[in-house]
């Protein structure tokens, strides 16, 4: 187990460190700097005064200069300075970090409380006209554009009810029904898409389970198939599921820019497209480090609990 | 634990269908058989040749030219005329769509194969040499894969340009360690399979078992695999273009239809906001349907079994 | 000119004339539907929209309204256009740091007596350093005692020659030659008094003014809080307790918030008609106020690229682009045609219908693209070679939009152009470096005034002058009429100037976008201009709820 998991880290760094290379380039091979945006209200930009600011902020340096500085801030655990904010960048993300969290979290939950008993039901069914009926309503929540969906949610609210959620955040200390609310249906609009695909893979393994011989035994056995599908036969279709999640978690990001945005929620990962579109670096570089670590670690944590789930699987 | 199960579970699994082998042996006419028993995939066939047929033909379906502006008949209704309304420009929305699924699917095969195949070399380098060159491209693949899907997409779309030919790039990284994961992992079952084995004993050379024995033996999960990622490949470009960097104008896309119109002319013109959803929705069922169906027949472990 | 009445509104305001004035004025402003306009109430907090985090909160590095219109509060001005009038000309600036103003030395001198007993946010005293240092700054004279990142006004400040400070209640102006323009460009909300006594980098990020409001919180991509300035200068001002600016990126979610009643009032740009008049169908309450907001749409040729320096080419595609096609298509009938400046009855110096009918791409379509074509097959171009172009815009959906729009006219006459999709934050760069063809643009103006114009947009070697149009005649005409203090004199001359300006192409104006701005009725006070930079100071803004 030790040398797994040391084996583990080793490449985690590997891995990470290889990332830190490619969005570091390809941040710079994007035409213009933050120089450019910092005179883009302006209209015009002074050649002098952007030369000087560049080498204010260091970016008139050699690249592998840049790239050994900011390494090494890392090392010490130094964060940097937002170009566009002019404060420090880890003062500005980190209060976004829990409100993507808990969007995160709460829309695998929906996903999961949707998706897994419908998979089940899909399979237990399977071929009969409920099975058709969940996969295309599953195939029809993977199939809808996500940023999409969110307008078209916020629109209906709107309409509907003359209402939406908060538009500034509500801390749930502050307000509890007022927070749940707004995070309710941006967890509804990023955790379709993720049910969707949690039934299809809940479906397909438990199908698959289902065909293995202690299940037979167990129906042979006369016990009822409730018992077979929740007990046996669930607990090890579970783990092609988690790993969905696992997956899902990265892929999750993506999905969140854009309901952060149309939900106005204040979460990292709006907040990281617009630090790529102002040409952010520091805050660009850093964010994405943080979620690889993220995924890496939600891997990891996939991977434990694969094998706490399933004796079979062996760390080697 | 390897990657390999994870994988296989991911994506090879597959319901329980009658002896799809001997379906498939039996070639062309098996096609209606196979439309009958996968009803739901072929009606994804039929969505994907729908989609096809608009590309190839847009110029003869389209009744006016899709970038033609008219600024005495903008936004009007669904008519005679224009059988799905006019936009805020007085552009044609059904020949907007029909051209638009051009984009749509040039975008989404190009990048798709392009993706899966740079993707399944890495895979089938990574899973038949194994040892130090294994090591190294499933490090590199986990770069690409830890890397956000949009966020990737939209640093290259950035760093590139907006154009056609990058925005295909741009979508294709992604798929390339999702297909490489997948294609080595059904790789590192072939390799180990009696008549690799035989084959190698026979002292055939390295490229030749592994580009005649163990390739054609991926090519299920392969298509399964980019019928799959075709889907996800046209939502990326439509999610791109509605943040403005995907295809750029005049080319119709179906994301950039959907962008501002959606917010602003919702309620006055609904059409504008339905169709283009409809169409990006249908092509993505469509495919997913295809490849469900798909999946099911061509399983690699079904086939074993 | 003569001596201007320089008194606020603080002491007119309790006496009878200053009240029925005020009414008078909300009944003109609301069409009557905001007749609930009884004594004033004080208290309660305005929210307001803001549409992106402002790329900086320091005024006078910005020329953007994301930065203007929540941070406006928090300064004062030496004069303001009058937050009453709808219409801003030279009869509605009004005093605010300084009390009274005249002309001097034949109008080479503009000399303020300024305000008593002010104090900065933070306690300190203001007093007449802290105009001279602002303004220095500014135009960044020699010697300047700070220097700004960007000064995007200093133009703006070309003609003065020194600012005089005889004692800390007085500020001269000393001028190179007479600029009647230059109280007009004082009163726009881009022009705001700084304290000497804080380095201007600081506040980029915290405001210190002498305003109504004062900073509470800023919290960066969320939200800016304001709260009432307890010592404001005007006694009984201003009404509100605070504003809280919610930032809201997503257009959808702007409109929804507003409808929804999550904010109060609208963010002065980016309102479609379409979804204005569906907010109001939704919320028949709603105050929608129709108004301009001194932008103009506009295609740029540049004239560095050796195609544009044939008169008949540019001709062509200035003849080829429909105006009227463009306010249906382009703005959804939502703007107004015009030339170089803001067009009646929202501005003073428009031209008139007459002049406008004889400008290219106004009068019949048809007859118009078969001019262009006919100028271009005598450029040498026409079916068998047809000339190419490329044109840039952002890569944002109302400039795509627009630009699409713009290519299938140029089509019909047989150019074919390509468009070039630039992201928005390096737009302005690209534009410096004069690195495109032609360019689908939108250029907005803080006051409406020719010389706030046409010096930054037309004159040779101005950096904002895109198209680098450069005419030394222009260029004489453009300090004949800055100087001429005739008003029906000047008016012509700029008529004349503008009439040229179109005629040659150095800026095509597609046209002037309108504005429909939607607050609740309980909001009161709250009028908008016919610029949207100079009506945001919020001070005589209250809640009736």
């Amino acid at each position: 187990m030790r040398t797994y998991v040391l084996t583990r880290v080793a490449i985690a760094v590997l891995t990470l460190l290889g990332m830190s290379v490619v969005i570091f380039v390809l941040l710079r091979i994007a035409p213009g700097d933050v120089v450019d945006m910092i005179f883009a209200s302006a209209g015009y930009v002074d050649p002098a005064a952007k030369t000087e600011i560049q080498r204010e902020l260091g970016l008139d340096r050699p690249i592998t200069v840049q790239y050994a500085r900011w390494l090494g801030e890392i090392l010490r655990g130094d964060l940097g300075k937002s170009y566009r904010y002019d404060i420090p960048a880890w003062q500005v993300v980190r209060p976004r970090i829990p409100i993507t969290v808990e969007l995160a979290i709460l829309a695998m939950l929906v996903a999961s409380l949707i998706g897994i008993p419908a998979g089940v039901v899909s399979a237990v069914r399977q071929d009969r006209w409920m099975d058709y009926v969940m996969r295309i309503l599953s195939l029809a929540g993977l199939s809808m554009p996500s940023f999409w969906l969110g307008m078209v949610i916020i629109l209906l609210l709107v309409w509907g009810l003359g209402w939406i959620p908060a538009l500034t955040y509500v801390s749930p200390f502050q307000d509890l029904k007022a927070h749940l609310l707004q995070f309710l249906f941006p967890a509804l609009a990023v955790g379709s898409r993720s049910s969707a695909l949690i039934m299809r893979i809940t479906r397909s393994s438990l199908l698959e389970v289902m065909r293995e011989d202690y299940i037979r035994t167990a129906y042979a056995k006369g016990q009822r198939e409730r018992v077979v599908v929740w007990r046996h036969a669930l607990k090890n279709a579970f783990l092609p599921v988690l790993t969905v999640l696992g997956i899902e978690f990265a892929f999750l990001i993506g999905g969140l820019v854009v309901t952060e945005t149309v939900f106005n929620l204040p979460g990292v990962a709006r907040f990281l497209v617009e630090a790529i579109l102002w040409r952010d670096y520091p805050v660009v570089q850093n964010l994405v480090m943080f979620i690889a670590v993220v995924v890496i670690l939600a891997n990891f944590a996939v991977d434990v609990l694969y094998g706490w789930l399933d004796p079979r699987v062996r760390y080697g | 634990m390897g990657d390999g199960v994870k994988d296989g579970t991911l994506l090879g699994t597959g319901a329980a269908q009658a002896t799809p082998h001997a379906r498939l042996a039996r070639g062309g006419p098996s096609l209606w058989r196979l439309a009958r028993q996968k009803p739901l995939g072929a009606v994804g066939a039929a969505l994907v040749l729908l989609m096809v047929a608009m590309a190839l033909f847009a110029d003869i379906l389209a009744t006016q030219d899709p970038v033609h502006t008219n600024a005495a008949e903008t936004l009007s209704q669904p008519s005679r005329q224009h059988w799905l309304g006019t936009d805020y420009l007085g552009r044609d929305i059904y020949s907007r769509i029909v051209h638009g699924a051009r984009i749509s699917l040039v975008v989404g095969v190009a990048s798709t194969l392009l993706g899966a195949v740079v993707g399944g070399m890495a895979g089938l380098l990574s899973g038949y040499v194994g040892g130090a060159t294994d090591l190294l491209t499933q490090r590199v693949m986990d770069i690409m894969q830890g890397l956000p899907l949009l966020v990737l997409a939209l640093v290259m779309s950035a760093a590139l340009g907006p154009s056609l030919a990058n925005v295909i790039i741009a979508i294709s990284v992604p798929i390339v360690p999702r297909a490489a994961r997948v294609i080595r992992s059904s790789v590192l079952a072939i390799r180990e399979t009696p008549y690799v084995e035989a084959a190698r004993a026979l002292g055939v050379c390295h490229a030749r078992v592994a580009l005649r024995h163990i390739l054609p033996n991926t090519m299920g999960p392969f298509l399964v695999l980019t019928t799959a990622q075709l889907g996800s490949a046209i939502l990326v470009e439509a999610a791109l273009s509605f943040l403005g960097l995907g295809v750029p104008e005049p080319y119709p896309s179906w994301g950039r239809m959907l962008s501002v119109s959606a917010a602003e002319y919702a309620q006055k013109a609904p059409w504008l906001v339905l169709f283009p959803g409809a169409a990006i929705s249908l092509a993505v069922f469509g495919t997913n349907l295809l490849g469900d169906a798909l999946r099911d027949v061509l399983d690699p472990r079904l086939r074993q079994a | 000119m003569s001596m201007q009445r320089g008194g606020s509104r603080s002491g007119g305001f309790s006496a009878f004339g200053g009240r029925l004035a005020i009414l008078l004025t909300l009944i003109i402003a609301f069409g009557g539907t905001g007749w609930a306009a009884s004594t004033p109430k004080y208290g309660g907090v305005l929210t307001a929209t803001e549409s992106d985090t402002p790329p900086s909160l320091s005024i006078h590095e910005e020329a953007t309204i994301a930065t203007v219109w929540p941070m406006m509060p928090c300064y004062n001005n030496l004069v303001l256009f009058d937050p009453f009038k709808k219409q801003e000309n030279v009869g509605t600036v009004i005093g605010e740091l300084a009390e009274r103003w005249e002309w001097r030395d034949g109008g080479k001198a503009l000399l303020f007596h300024l305000r008593r007993g002010v104090k900065w946010h933070d306690g300190q005293p203001f007093s007449s350093t802290d105009v001279k240092f602002t303004f220095d700054v500014v135009r960044e004279a020699p010697g300047a005692p700070a220097k700004l990142r960007v000064s995007p006004r200093k133009l703006w400040y070309e003609n003065v020659a020194s600012i005089e400070t005889p004692d800390a209640e007085t500020v001269i102006f000393h001028l190179k030659r007479p600029q009647p323009s230059l109280i007009l460009m004082l009163a726009a909300g881009y022009s705001p008094v700084y304290p000497a006594h804080v380095p201007p980098a600081e506040l980029r990020t915290k405001c210190l003014g002498t305003g109504p409001f004062k900073l509470k919180e800023y919290r960066q991509g969320e939200y800016i809080d304001l709260v009432k300035n307890p010592d404001y200068f005007i006694k009984g001002r201003p009404y509100l307790d605070g504003i809280r600016y919610v930032i809201i990126r997503e257009r959808g979610t702007r409109y929804a918030g507003i409808q929804a009643g999550r904010q109060d009032v609208a963010y002065p740009l980016e309102i479609a008609k379409t979804i204005a008049e569906s907010v109001k169908k939704a919320v028949p309450g709603m105050v929608l106020v129709e108004t301009s907001t001194n932008l103009n749409d506009n295609l740029l040729l540049n004239f560095r690229r050796p195609i544009f320096e044939d008169a008949r080419i540019r001709r062509a595609i200035n003849l080829a682009i429909d105006r009227k096609g463009y306010v249906q298509a382009g703005r959804q009938g939502a703007a107004v045609l015009g030339g170089v400046m803001l067009p009646k009855p929202y501005g003073v110096w428009g031209l008139s219908e007459k002049e406008l009918g004889k400008l290219p791409g106004m009068g019949d379509p048809a007859k118009n693209k078969e001019e262009a074509r006919q100028l271009l097959a005598q450029a040498g171009y026409g079916p068998g070679k047809p000339l190419k172009l490329s044109v840039s815009t952002r890569a944002s959906s109302f400039y795509v939009d627009l630009a699409s729009f713009i290519i299938d006219q140029l089509k019909q006459v047989g150019i074919e152009a390509t468009l070039e999709q630039v992201e928005t934050g390096i737009w302005h760069a690209k534009l410096t470096r004069r690195d495109y063809e032609m360019a689908v643009n939108n250029t907005g103006l803080g006051p409406d005034d020719p010389d706030a114009n046409l010096y930054e947009n037309f004159k040779c070697g101005s950096p904002r002058n895109y198209s680098d149009y450069c005419n030394p005649e222009v260029d004489r005409l453009i300090d004949e009429q800055s100087q001429t203090p005739d008003f029906a004199k000047r008016l012509r001359l700029v008529h004349d100037l503008d009439t040229r300006l179109q005629l040659e192409g150095a800026r095509i104006i597609l046209g002037w976008a309108k504005e429909y701005y939607l607050m609740w009725p309980y909001v009161k006070n709250l009028i908008p201009h016919q610029s949207v930079y100079n009506y945001g100071r919020m001070q005589e803004v209250w809640l009736d709820r």
